[in-house]
């Protein structure tokens, strides 16, 4: 029990790698980051590749998949986000992608990133700002203030802490998911090493992994949905 | 430790909620996609997004019950 505890926490520690010193600041840099940004690089020359040789006539297969998954994305965005919030689907599908490739990373024996709460804080934090900013920029402060007091005035205190009700769901939601499915795959890694973990990872690490991507960016662009909904 | 180890098991109960809640979602789900097999899209929607809402009561219960194992070990 007590060797299990200690790997686990091994395992939720986010180890420093290495420590920058500019200005004389000192920052520290945590495994996640360096793993986000071997996703950064790979998603970077993923697409300099892939949107290397388009063409209007005979495209590629390549070329025809990545149309057909960059419009089921933006599809699927501009039906939750609605006619008004189209200008965020770049950034939806980007969070998408780079969720959906976070949670696959630890099959290639990285620590996946999702796993580290500070990753899925921020992703939560950048999501409400960009709900908040999304509501002020369609209503204007002042209706966006106003909008605190619907459809009563009496409900106000709940729709303000929802603000940080939404932000601590989503991030805890995310964590909480990849730390689970990495717990129970060690627990069964524990009791029965062969075979059998290959078809519970199939679950956990890929379809569960996918699945969270795809609750997170949804959950958001519904309450981008409803923070820019005009009468 | 064993009694550490009961408050993790009591915080993971709250796994039942949200086995029963999301459950239902699916029958109800299953029930409305065979009477209307051309809505399934946005039926496939509606359930995930429910299911999402309902699994997160357990995950708050199995972060719980972990933050207790490990802070109070």
């Amino acid at each position: 029990m007590n060797e299990l505890v200690n790997d686990l926490l091994k395992q939720l520690n986010c180890e420093t790698v290495f420590t920058i010193y500019p200005f004389g600041i000192k920052i520290p840099v945590a495994e996640s980051v360096v793993v986000t940004w071997i996703i950064m690089a790979v998603m970077v020359l993923a697409s300099i590749i892939l949107t290397k040789n388009l063409k209007v006539e005979k495209p590629g297969k390549a070329q025809v998949f990545l149309e057909s998954a960059i419009s089921w994305m933006y599809h699927f965005f501009e039906e939750s986000l609605g006619k008004n919030g189209k200008r965020y689907i770049p950034y939806m599908i980007t969070i998408m992608l780079y969720i959906g490739v976070a949670n696959l990373i630890g099959l290639f024996g990285f620590k996946s990133p999702t796993k580290d709460l500070n990753v899925t804080a921020a992703l939560a934090l950048m999501s409400i700002v960009l709900i908040e900013y999304a509501g002020i920029h369609q209503k204007g402060v002042k209706k966006w203030v106003k909008g605190f007091a619907e459809p009563i005035a009496i409900i106000a205190p709940i729709n303000v802490l929802e603000i940080f009700i939404r932000p601590l769901s989503l991030c805890m939601r995310l964590f909480g998911n990849v730390l689970g499915s990495f717990v129970i795959m060690e627990l069964l890694k524990l009791v029965v090493p062969l075979f059998v973990p290959i078809i519970f990872s199939l679950y956990f690490d890929i379809f569960d992994g996918l699945i969270q991507a795809y609750v997170f960016v949804f959950l958001t662009s519904l309450f981008i949905k409803e923070a820019i909904e005009t009468e | 430790m064993s009694v550490v180890a009961l408050g993790a098991g009591i915080a993971v109960l709250t796994g039942i909620g949200a086995g029963i809640g999301i459950g239902i979602a699916t029958s109800k789900a299953v029930e409305a996609i065979a009477r209307q097999p051309e809505a399934e899209g946005k039926i496939n929607k509606a359930l995930l997004l429910g299911c999402a809402l309902a699994e997160a009561t357990a995950i708050y219960g199995f972060v719980i019950a972990l933050l207790i194992i490990i802070l109070l070990k």
